[in-house]
């Protein structure tokens, strides 16, 4: 996690178009030939030493996608992406990055220094080459790391690559993989499931609270493995784990299309916490470029009183199409969702989450902050569902909007599904701007409009804000602010 | 979605139906070439079902296997005695009426005596004799118009065609009878065109109403299209009342001016499967709206309630609340979209449907939904689903109330809660008096 210095420079003026420059390295990188076919599922199973059974499950997920449609009803336009132009396995090592810090864009410099990243994480970021070697040698994070490791073993709590899990835990993944998103679930799932590069796997045991938070961000040599992340999350019987994912700071990142498939799998009285902070290239400020992000998550509350909560801060990517859900199966089962998604300039947010309860007596809480500013689209899309057996459920719904200009837009589309009496559901939604006496006091005590802005909308995602891991929480005021620059004046 | 299914027993029906009435319906050759053009686009249609977003709920396609005969030239006599039977409490409401009969102006039912400063007439005697445009005018589908539509373009019979003047204030209400009757299954569209002029005033009661001993199977198609002129006011109800078997397809297009208000209440029981649509836009800046309703389902009935509110146009304002009461196997839908435009700045909208479970097997499906491209506006919704209190019903029964007179209570207090939008006091004691008797059959113990 980067230490965070607090209040380092106040957020200054800078163009939307913050990543104008240094992304345009191309990948050089031994890679699968350009397309998809069943030799590319193949290449990556036998790239990667995978055992038969696993390439199987490949083969199977690539013959139903084939089998599949795009699906188009989010609220989101994008041309039709050709799914033959893409790489499928591109291993990182051979990427041409900036020999060092001085050939970075100084703009994106500029960003991380506001973010109060330090030096060497920066360079990390900014896929400096050679700093992953660096990284094991110098980071003081990563020595951290290192020590983790120990204590995490001792305790008893798998935390690896998924590959490495196929190799050291295969009864594990057998037993849980796809078993919450299975390999027809749909377009993108199966798509992931047929060519997924790597990703985490996490196992605690049972009775065992992890003594750490997790986080991809230790990991920082597995980033960059490709559009196609797949993660999962097993909380054994009475086990906690905390797992945060993403960072902070704008990622570095020349994928355009990302299909991540995240399931969670929460036993009897089991808790799960998964945080992300999704910071991706969101286009210039003409909208054009820019990440698709286009993931499925899933948690199963699979025993009683298995508890699962979501928290998403959402600011990058030129298109994110996102549903973190939550399957309720377990009898006195939670779940959780708390998100913020901003958007700026030409972005496009279609995100929300699905309760779907089963187990009697489970209940469910969603939060969620949507900010539109420039000329963007933010849809919250959500569904609440109880089943004809599941007596006493509740969930409470809140969903605010905040428009920031007359150009962007605010949806809500909330599914309300009860087939039981006994269901409590309660559902709200408002949209408004930003109230001009709120404006005109704060700019009357000496701020700048966008301070004045940074700190209403820091106001208006509080709620949310306050479920993040601590460090999370403050950069992600910090990352708000600077998402929300050059949407007034 | 373009989803290419075959056709179903009932699609063909219907096309089959259309050949066989098509010469007996009402209109000039203008009217039959947009009933022609209607049929056809329902055969490139279908009915509606769930894959087809805004009948998700409710699936037309699936639910609907035979389709009735129309009825054309239907030949029931009704006597007054009868459709005062035929109107429960609503007779009790001071009106004037225009009555039709499975879609079928009687003239001898209605009482429009002393009626001033507005206009009504039998929509089935202007297709026949009006000029080509008039008649033509009056046979189009709206515009985006779905297949539950066209298919009122193509089999309309009657309806009544009201005219308020402008600047008249009209002092009594108007109620616009549909009466099912005769043994056997038929089914029956009609509609009305409602027109209030500049800075005039009308109050109009739309009810759909059945008479005792008329066969429980029925297919109904209604569309009434309203036109609200600048600084008018319309204060609209619809009740519809039946069998507990009919199909009840509504569709009601609003359309307003500046400066105008429309306020419009919808009640319903006893609809086998119905679909109660609601399609409002703003024309003119400055206007109101206030929708509201109650619907009662038990047995195997299913209610939907699907509301379009297009703020198009600046400083408008809109006001939603439904209430429903789901008990048996009933099954209550409410779907709201609140549309505000790009430019429709210092819109203020609220809307909130409420459902209230009496039974471990009914079920309602909501889905509230905003959609806004400006950004100075004010828009909330809110949707709440649950049974009882059962800490309220404790309270009561402490105080000695017994439990069922104590449910009976809560319940009417809850559509109370609705059925006091209505303005007109009598109307308001009647839908009271439908609740009350539902209640009767359906509070247990």
């Amino acid at each position: 996690m980067a230490a965070v210095q607090e209040t380092i420079d106040q957020v200054r003026k800078i163009d939307v178009d913050q990543y104008k420059y240094g992304f345009e390295t191309l990948i050089d990188s031994i890679t699968a030939p350009k397309g998809l076919d069943e030799s590319t599922v193949r290449f990556i199973s036998a790239k990667k030493g995978e055992p038969e059974w696993l390439l199987n499950w490949r083969l199977e997920a690539f013959t139903r996608w084939k089998a599949m449609t795009e699906p188009t009803w989010a609220k989101v336009h994008y041309p039709k992406i050709d799914f033959q132009d893409l790489y499928y396995y591109s291993a990182p090592k051979s990427t041409e990055g900036p020999k060092s810090l001085d050939e970075v864009d100084p703009e994106l410099l500029e960003t991380y220094k506001k973010l109060g990243i330090p030096l060497r994480e920066q360079e990390v970021l900014a896929g400096v080459q050679g700093s992953r070697v660096a990284v094991d040698a110098v980071f003081d994070s990563v020595s951290v790391v290192t020590t983790f490791k120990d204590e995490l073993k001792k305790a008893g709590v798998i935390f690896c690559s998924i590959s490495e899990a196929v190799r050291e835990h295969p009864e594990l993944v057998k037993k849980y993989l796809g078993s919450v998103v299975p390999q027809s679930d749909n377009f993108y799932a199966s798509l992931n499931s047929a060519v997924f590069s790597d990703g985490s796997f996490v196992y605690v045991p049972q009775g065992v609270r992890c003594p750490m938070e997790l986080s991809t961000y230790f990991r920082i040599n597995a980033k960059q493995t490709g559009q196609f992340e797949r993660t999962l999350i097993i909380a054994d019987k009475g086990a906690y784990v905390s797992y945060l994912e993403g960072c902070t700071a704008p990622m570095r990142d020349e994928h355009q299309l990302h299909a991540a498939v995240v399931e969670l799998v929460a036993l009897d009285e089991a808790e799960i916490k998964y945080s992300t902070v999704q910071n991706w290239y969101p286009g210039d400020a003409n909208g054009k470029g820019g990440v698709y992000n286009f993931v499925t998550k899933r948690g199963d509350c699979r025993g009683h009183h298995s508890k699962i909560s979501w928290t998403q801060v959402e600011t990058g990517s030129a298109i994110t199409w996102k549903y973190p859900s939550c399957i309720l199966r377990g009898d006195y089962s939670r779940g959780e969702f708390y998100s913020i998604a901003v958007s700026n300039g030409y972005q496009q947010v279609d995100s929300g989450t699905k309760m779907i309860h089963l187990g009697k007596n489970s209940s469910s809480r969603i939060i969620s902050k949507g900010i539109a500013a420039g000329y963007s689209q933010n849809t919250y899309r959500g569904l609440v569902s109880a089943h004809r057996k599941a007596t006493n459920v509740r969930n409470f719904t809140n969903c605010d909007s905040l428009l920031i200009g007359d150009k962007c837009g605010a949806h809500t589309v909330p599914y309300i599904e009860a087939k039981n009496s006994s269901a409590h559901f309660e559902h709200e939604a408002t949209t408004s701007k930003i109230s001009d006496d709120m404006l005109f006091y704060c700019r009357q005590r000496g701020l700048s409009s966008e301070e004045a802005i940074a700190l209403v909308v820091n106001g208006f995602v509080r709620d949310v804000l306050q479920q993040l891991p601590m460090e999370f929480m403050a950069e992600s005021q910090k990352l708000i602010g600077i998402s929300l620059e050059g949407s007034v004046g | 979605m373009n989803v290419a299914v075959m056709k179903t027993k009932a699609e063909q029906a219907i096309s089959e139906n259309f050949e066989a009435v098509a010469e007996k319906l009402p209109g000039s050759e203008a009217v039959k070439a947009r009933r022609a053009e209607a049929i056809g686009a329902f055969s490139g249609l279908g009915l509606p079902h769930r894959r087809i977003e805004e009948w998700k709920y409710t699936d037309i396609r699936a639910n609907v296997k035979e389709i009735f005969p129309s009825a054309i030239h239907d030949a029931a006599r009704i006597t007054i005695a009868e459709l005062i039977v035929a109107l429960g409490p609503l007779a009790h409401v001071d009106a004037h009426r225009i009555v039709f009969v499975n879609g079928h102006h009687r003239f001898e039912l209605g009482d429009l005596a002393n009626a001033e400063g507005f206009k009504v007439a039998a929509l089935g005697e202007i297709l026949a004799s009006a000029s080509e445009d008039v008649s033509a005018a009056l046979a189009t589908t709206p515009e985006g118009g779905d297949a539950v539509e066209a298919l009122n373009t193509a089999f309309m019979t009657d309806g009544a065609v009201v005219t308020v003047a402008e600047g008249v204030t009209v002092a009594k209400p108007l109620m616009i009878v549909f009466v099912r009757a005769g043994a056997h299954a038929h089914s029956v569209t009609v509609r009305n065109s409602l027109m209030v002029g500049k800075n005039a005033s009308a109050d109009v009661i739309e009810a759909h109403v059945v008479l005792p001993g008329a066969s429980a199977d029925a297919q109904l198609n209604t569309l009434t299209e309203v036109t609200v002129a600048k600084g008018a006011m319309l204060i609209h109800a619809k009740v519809a009342v039946d069998d507990g078997k009919a199909l009840h397809l509504s569709n009601c297009d609003v359309t307003l001016d500046a400066d105008a208000t429309y306020r419009s209440f919808q009640f319903s029981t006893g609809l086998g499967l119905a679909r109660n649509g609601l399609n409002v836009i703003f024309e003119g800046e400055g206007s109101k709206i206030d929708l509201s309703g109650a619907y009662l389902a038990r047995h195997s009935e299913h209610i939907d309630t699907t509301l379009v509110v297009d703020h198009a146009v600046p400083r408008c304002e809109s006001r939603e609340l439904f209430k429903g009461v789901l008990d048996g196997h009933g099954r209550g839908v409410f779907q709201g979209k609140i549309i505000v435009r790009p430019d429709a700045q210092k819109t203020d909208g609220k809307q909130m449907s409420q459902a209230l479970m009496l039974s471990e097997d009914a079920e309602f499906d909501s889905k509230p939904e905003l959609e806004i491209y400006a950004d100075d506006v004010v828009c909330g919704h809110g949707t709440t689903v649950a049974e009882l209190d059962a800490d309220l019903l404790f309270y009561c029964r402490s105080r000695g109330i017994p439990e069922k007179e104590a449910r009976a209570l809560m319940i009417e207090s809850f559509i109370g809660e609705a059925i006091e939008k209505v303005d007109n006091e009598q109307l308001r004691d009647a839908l009271a008096a439908y609740a009350m008797q539902w209640l009767g059959r359906s509070v247990r113990g």
